[in-house]
């Protein structure tokens, strides 16, 4: 009974060390400023992409495709310093995002209901965002926040 | 000889016929007139201004967001695209008062390629890559706030300005 008690007890505290384990290593980075760059152009595209979907711009969603891969891209150079078990964990997600952007971009060839592509986006934002999972909290850009233009509101 | 002779016939050619009233009032206007028009653009000249605006990097904004002149100026306005990453291209387009949208929207059908005989548009610098750097030229308008913005379809909601013409 004790024993059993015993494992439970150092299963609970390797968990809790792994998940404390990847933030940490998150933080440490060695190049902070180009992964927060990179992650927030990830989002800039993701947006550019239900932009386009409800404005019924099918035949520009390729493209943003296009600037998806070299957003991943970016986010891969920002990260190539670091640890190869990290790199991996990151590469995995990353490529499980761009895959589901692909998706988008595919239906968009034969579109013609933005109800539909706007679910998958869904779905991709979902997958991007288990990729800022394995970043720390203050690293991950806020999908909600308006970008650093001035926006539409502002324009006279 | 030969030489007179080729002269004369183009004198013939030429005409010799008496100056009227007319060309001779003409002809008496011309110089002062040339002086003046250039004495009126030398004054521009004193009156042009430089103007230099990026994107924000790759991001989907224009630094700086406002840009002054005075009215009448001649302005040479240098746009950078300082992205790194993305293969989004990005112009500067400066439009009257109230039109952004409806040129933007107009831009769509074109892959955001203004043209420069619209009527709406002030100025255009045209699409450039990445890296790239473009001017273009123009005599600011009237005292007040015109919108810029990048014409690519999509950018112009977040990548906008305004250009402040004052007194």
């Amino acid at each position: 009974m004790k024993s059993t008690k015993k494992i439970l007890a150092i299963l609970a505290l390797i968990t809790f060390v792994l998940a404390l384990a990847v933030p940490i290593l998150a933080a440490q980075l060695k190049s902070p400023d180009e992964v927060k760059t990179a992650l927030r152009l990830l989002v800039q595209v993701s947006n550019d992409f239900k932009r386009q979907i409800t404005n019924k711009n099918f035949a520009r969603v390729p493209h943003e495709y296009m600037e998806y891969t070299e957003a991943a891209d970016a986010l891969r150079t920002s990260i190539k310093n670091e640890p190869a078990d990290f790199k991996n964990r990151v590469e995995t997600r990353l490529k499980t995002a761009v895959a589901a952007y692909q998706k988008i971009s595919d239906m968009s060839s034969s579109a013609t209901d933005p109800d539909k592509l706007m679910a998958e986006h869904a779905k991709a934002v979902t997958a991007m965002n288990a990729v800022f999972d394995l970043f720390p909290a203050d690293f991950r850009p806020d999908p909600n926040l308006p970008p650093p233009g001035r926006g539409r509101g502002q324009r006279s | 000889m030969l030489y007179r002779t080729d002269v004369r016939r183009n004198l013939s050619v030429l005409g010799r016929a008496p100056l009227s009233r007319r060309r001779l009032l003409v002809g008496s206007l011309a110089l002062p007139m040339t002086l003046l028009g250039c004495s009126r653009r030398r004054s521009s000249e004193q009156q042009g201004v430089d103007l230099f605006i990026a994107s924000d990097g790759d991001f989907l904004a224009f630094r700086p967001d406002e840009l002054t002149c005075r009215t009448g100026a001649v302005v040479h306005l240098t746009f950078h695209h300082a992205g790194k990453f993305l293969s989004a291209r990005h112009n500067w387009v400066l439009v009257y008062p109230d039109q952004m949208e409806a040129v933007d929207k107009d831009a769509e059908k074109t892959e955001g390629v203004i043209s420069t005989d619209d009527p709406r548009v002030l100025a255009v610098v045209p699409m450039c890559d990445k890296g790239e750097t473009m001017m273009t030229e123009f005599i600011a308008p009237a005292p007040g706030e015109y919108p810029f913005f990048c014409s690519t379809p999509g950018h112009a909601v977040d990548m906008n300005g305004i250009l402040h013409v004052t007194e």
